[in-house]
């Protein structure tokens, strides 16, 4: 079986890393500027909630930065055997929470060379994501543009967290990039904080797992701006990716919208499919952290309702405190083959393609 | 048939860093709880993570309000990866007592650690 991990977060030590990739102002600032902490911290408008025991695997321990990717290879990439893993970054889509878009997008531009520059090469197992900082979605398309065409990018990545529901006309520049480049636009939960300050309605909650397990809020809110927004009938060919958001709310929240598009659908007269088609069609979950209920039917019966053969796809978290290990993903043994890969291969056109040129 | 094997000197581990060892095919973690000593299975029975390369340490009691007692220190070892706390002596998870850690009888001979597998 071929696994194809669509969350694996290549960290660094030290966000040091990135000033060879930077110039001009943008390192100026970066070295001389004021940060979220001390050097070597990646500058970052920080959210209300501290994780207690922090997010990395407490068996993950790099002493240097050699050590995050031979730490990456040996308990997780060989240790599971895992074909393809998707490289997330880690604080780099926390640029979104910047107030100066420009500074922002400088970042994420010196952390995609550095990804190419230093992660691809290390393992031919590892693809990339164009991070942007959707702060300003016309720097985002650039970036997009810019680094589309790499044979070994295969998706767009921003965080859950921002200033207005992903469906906004405002973030369209973006998914003209996309659809261009035929990439797909991805979120991964993080970015609350800073000018993402509406992460959970109606205020921030208090305590770090409260929120954790409720910051799908954020998820359900672009799953239905997405939709009602027309973005797949703009782009109908253009996969949204929603990465470590959880799944099991999907189902009740498309019977939702359903329902009042139903009674309403005259708000939106360019929509020409039911929510929950758009969403089979145009929309993928990653399946980690996957719920957990103690009867393991009942979580079975709700990725039924959602189609969860063909629009799951495994990520594992790597390295973090929630990791899901592909042996013992609890999904029904019939969707392993496509949960664990092929569905990822469907949507991430590039990979086929680059696994055929590597067996040559 | 259960056998007896070598871990190492009583003097080799301290409060807080647990020796993990190779105990037939097993791994094992041997923790000093203040002058006793305890072993349990390195798997968690949650996911299967290395449970003993998580941090050795306390917890907080339970309490009717809102006060932050930190008790039990070296008593609780937290899972390498997703948290879950455990009682070292009993190998039992503190969120469900029903979930369990397995545990293995270890032996003090002559300053010598010894653990039964």
């Amino acid at each position: 079986m071929f696994i194809v991990d669509c969350d694996c977060h290549n960290y660094w030590s030290s966000a040091t890393v990135l000033e060879p990739y930077l110039s001009g102002i943008w390192k100026d600032m970066f070295i001389e500027g004021e940060k979220t902490g001390p050097r070597g911290s990646f500058p970052h408008g920080h959210r209300p909630w501290f994780h207690p025991q922090d997010f990395s695997r407490k068996d993950v321990r790099p002493e240097t930065e050699a050590d995050n990717y031979r730490i990456m290879k040996e308990k997780h990439l060989d240790k599971y055997n895992v074909g393809v893993a998707i490289l997330t970054g880690d604080e780099p889509i926390e640029a979104s929470t910047l107030a100066n878009p420009y500074y922002a997008s400088a970042l994420v531009s010196a952390y995609n060379d550095y990804q190419i520059a230093e992660w691809l090469p290390k393992d031919d197992r590892l693809m990339g994501s164009i991070i942007i900082a959707p702060q300003d979605p016309k720097l985002a398309a650039a970036e997009i543009r810019r680094l589309g065409s790499h044979p070994r990018m295969v998706q767009v990545l921003a965080s859950q967290g921002s200033v207005k529901p992903y469906g906004d006309p405002f973030y369209h520049p973006i998914y003209e990039a996309c659809a261009e480049m035929r990439l797909p636009f991805a979120i991964h939960l993080g970015g609350h904080g800073g000018v993402n300050w509406n992460a959970v309605a109606p205020a921030p909650t208090t305590f770090f797992w409260e929120t954790h397990a409720i910051l799908h809020m954020s998820a359900i809110s672009h799953v239905a701006s997405m939709i009602a927004h027309g973005v797949f009938e703009k782009w109908p060919e253009l996969y949204f990716v929603v990465i470590e958001c959880g799944v099991a709310w999907v189902p009740t929240v498309l019977w939702r919208l359903d329902a009042d598009y139903k009674a309403l659908r005259k708000e939106t007269p360019w929509l020409k499919l039911l929510p929950s088609e758009y969403c089979r069609r145009n929309i993928r979950f990653s399946t980690q952290p996957l719920e957990q209920p103690p009867n393991v039917q009942h979580l079975w019966s709700i990725l039924e309702a959602m189609d969860g053969e063909n629009t799951l796809m495994f990520a594992s978290d790597y390295p973090h405190w929630d990791y899901d290990d592909a042996n013992t993903l609890h999904i029904p043994p019939s969707w392993r083959t496509k949960v664990m890969g092929q569905n990822a291969l469907d949507v991430y056109k590039r990979i086929p393609a680059i696994l055929t040129a590597n067996a040559a | 048939m259960a056998e007896k094997t070598y871990i190492c000197r009583v003097d080799q581990i301290k409060a807080g860093t647990p020796f993990i060892a190779k105990v037939r095919s097993l791994s094992v973690g041997v923790f000093r709880v203040g002058e006793t000593f305890h072993a349990l299975l390195n798997i968690c029975p949650h996911r299967g993570a290395p449970l003993c390369e998580g941090p050795q340490c306390g917890t907080t009691a339970p309490v009717e309000e809102a006060r932050f007692i930190y008790h039990r220190e070296n008593e609780i070892v937290r899972c390498a990866w997703h948290g879950w706390e455990f009682d070292i002596k009993t190998g039992s998870a503190l969120v469900d007592p029903t979930v369990r850690a397995r545990t293995f009888p270890v032996m003090v001979e002559d300053g010598n650690i010894y653990v039964t597998a």
